[in-house]
């Protein structure tokens, strides 16, 4: 499918005219911000958000040596560890794991950088059938869709149209019951898990003391995807790297938390290797493959601690522009206010120019990072970079006049009063065309505030 | 196939180039605003709490029989249970006399790589467990079969009671972060989700109930 997120104002504009969309959206995300809070009532959130900001820091600021200290950990557990630039290298290096193994099913728990590197269906075209198992994944692949959601992927679904999905799709009676709905995408999915020969997974840690993965879930399909399997590959960014095991002390107070109002997830995997000799059970390989796709490039500019981001999704759920518009379109698999962050620095602002644009500055998302990302002071400054890059002579006119009329207050008054004569003739409708589409402009009153103000200073 | 480990690290080092290392300053008192006793029953009273919560139960008791009585009251003639070994150990007695109603199989019965599918029959599975985590209602498991306990729909655990510890600071340390084989794995409660309209259902595709019994023994 790829990325879309140039067309951002198509998109939204198509978003927002979707009846439910918005009913859906509120109705999840004022619930998650609502389980969130509670979920931090019995512990110190400052505390915790320093701490995990501190770790990060520390990892970002000397990434080579964590990443070198991983690689040997994780080696000397057995993995195989591979380093992809880019999203093609990450890919074919996977489809030659698969196709080393004869491996014609694949199931996959939820990860956001399979999702970046569109690795379903790269493999699909290959003849391998890969399965998405987590629920909301699995309702969006039926759908033939893309997540909206980075934690909660199916936001977007009513269970009305889920029940339409998997009655299309799957052939399951008409029913919109969550628990029924569920149970049947258990029945076919098991099948799935007992079939296939190789499973993929992203991970939410890598510990470099220890080379261990730490994969965090609800359903316990990445417990599967992980341990009912042949052959493991886990998929994950450079930047998921944290030194320490004792570290997670930290990390997993902040993320089930943070992104689903849990004190803890539900299943917490970590994963140091393939089977070893004492156990029966257990991928005989396991292959991990850290992508960059663009994250080096933020290391040394101003947006560096965007790395920091552990993909908890707190952001979106206290974002009013998210609330409104949803996911899809911000044409990215990183939607709301981070993904209107990652998506221009990963893979170049060029191609997302008006991301940065689709926020209100409000500061929700910086206020509820556990990371402590100043999310909207990024956005701001990307606006600047983005200005920059698509400069306009028209608004460069417009803002210089404005600046001088600001600093002189005659010019100010002048162009208040001629604003007036225009706006009650009717004559700036032309101007206001866009913004005025969705708004009322205001009438133009016959005294300004000045004049008013002089008036009753001198009765 | 080459990888770009090179490629990847020249990116790395030329970003940070100008910056010099920043080590965290990692303050270890515990971010809890309510401390919790280490006696057993405030740890056992919390993790009762915490995992009936989620919707997991809780027992006490010096020997199995609370546990094996739910095993049966929620089984039938027609269940097959997966009994890890080590609780075979525990009560051979009490793993007999239910094998005399159920269909009951062992850990030792397994052989190294055997086919899934042997155990996805498997709906009730009894397992031990290396902790307990009172802050968050958690089992922590290390075992040499992972696939019963995750496939199964009630997982009944047996956890040694001086196994509690207070909080996730306990878990997170030297001790355990030495763990031999290829996994450490901790569950909270049943397999759930909210994926649909963010109403919580139960066992999506592990188990949908979780009890715990605490062997004081």
């Amino acid at each position: 499918m790829g990325l879309q997120s140039r067309n951002f104002k198509e998109l939204y504009k198509k978003q927002i005219r979707k009846p439910t969309l918005r009913t859906n959206l509120s109705k999840a995300t004022l619930q998650a911000v609502d389980s969130r809070s509670q979920s931090f009532e019995s512990i110190d959130f400052d505390f915790l958000q320093n701490q995990a900001k501190a770790i990060k820091e520390e990892t970002i600021s000397s990434l080579n040596e964590y990443l070198s200290q991983y690689q040997d950990a994780a080696e000397h557990n057995r993995c195989k560890v591979f380093f992809a630039q880019s999203a093609e290298k990450a890919r074919a290096y996977v489809l030659d794991v698969a196709r080393s193994h004869n491996v014609h099913t694949i199931v996959k728990s939820k990860s956001m950088v399979t999702e970046e590197l569109d690795l379903v269906p790269f493999l699909e075209n290959y003849g391998i059938e890969a399965i998405e198992t987590d629920l909301g994944e699995y309702i969006v692949q039926l759908a033939g869709e893309k997540p909206s959601h980075i934690t909660t992927p199916a936001i977007h679904k009513s269970r009305k149209e889920i029940a339409e999905l998997f009655h299309d799709k799957l052939g399951s009676a008409l029913n919109p019951d969550p628990p029924f709905l569920t149970a049947e995408a258990r029945r076919v999915l098991r099948n799935k898990f007992l079939s296939a020969e190789m499973g993929i997974s992203g991970a939410n840690f890598l510990i470099a003391e220890t080379g261990d993965a730490v994969i965090v879930e609800n359903e316990g399909n990445a417990r599967l995807s992980t341990s009912a399997v042949k052959v493991h590959v886990i998929v994950t960014g450079i930047e998921k790297i944290i030194p320490k095991f004792n570290d997670l002390r930290i990390f997993m107070r902040v993320l089930g938390r943070s992104s689903t109002g849990q004190k803890m997830t539900s299943y917490v995997s970590l994963i140091r290797g393939p089977r070893s000799a004492f156990e029966k059970d257990g991928p005989e390989e396991v292959h991990v493959v850290l992508v960059d796709n663009g994250r080096s490039s933020l290391l040394g500019t101003q947006h560096q601690e965007v790395l920091h981001c552990i993909r908890c999704g707190a952001c979106l759920n206290v974002c009013p522009v998210y609330r409104n518009i949803g996911g899809h379109a911000y044409g990215s698999v990183y939607p709301g206010p981070i993904g209107s962050l990652v998506t221009p620095l990963y893979f170049g602002k060029d191609n997302a120019p008006d991301l940065p644009f689709a926020s209100s500055l409000c500061g929700n998302c910086t206020e509820v990072c556990p990371v402590g990302i100043r999310i909207h002071h990024h956005l701001l400054s990307l606006r600047r970079d983005v200005v920059r890059l698509k400069k306009s002579r028209l608004q460069d006119f417009v803002f210089r006049s404005y600046r001088k009329a600001m600093l002189r207050p005659g010019r100010y008054e002048l162009i208040g009063r001629l604003g007036g004569v225009l706006g009650r003739a009717g004559l700036l409708k032309a101007v206001t065309k866009g913004w005025t589409r969705d708004r009322e402009l205001p009438d133009f009153p016959v005294k300004s505030f000045r004049s008013i103000y002089k008036t009753g200073k001198k009765s | 196939m080459e990888d770009d480990r090179e490629k990847i690290f020249g990116a790395i080092r030329k970003g940070l180039r100008e910056q010099s290392r920043i080590v965290a300053q990692r303050n270890p008192r515990s971010p809890l605003l309510s401390p919790m006793s280490a006696d057993f029953d405030s740890k056992f009273s919390r993790f009762s709490s915490e995992l009936a919560r989620v919707g997991g139960e809780t027992f006490v008791s010096n020997d199995l029989k609370p546990l094996l009585d739910s095993v049966l009251n929620r089984t039938h003639a027609e269940s097959n249970i997966f009994v890890y070994d080590e609780i075979k150990e525990i009560s051979p007695t009490g793993i007999s006399s239910l094998a005399e109603s159920r269909r009951v199989a062992y850990s030792s019965d397994l052989s190294v790589g055997y086919d899934k599918r042997e155990v996805a029959v498997f709906d009730s599975v009894i397992a031990p467990c290396v902790a307990c985590i009172a802050e968050t209602g958690t089992i922590v498991f290390h075992t040499e079969a992972r696939l019963p306990a995750a496939l199964c729909t009630r997982l009944f655990v047996v956890a040694p009671a001086k196994s509690l510890v207070a909080t996730l600071d306990e878990i997170f340390q030297e001790k355990f972060s030495s763990f031999q084989g290829s996994n450490l794995f901790f569950i909270t409660g049943p397999s759930r989700t909210a994926d649909i309209e963010k109403e919580l259902v139960t066992g999506v595709h592990g188990p949908k109930e979780v009890l715990v019994l605490f062997y004081r023994a």
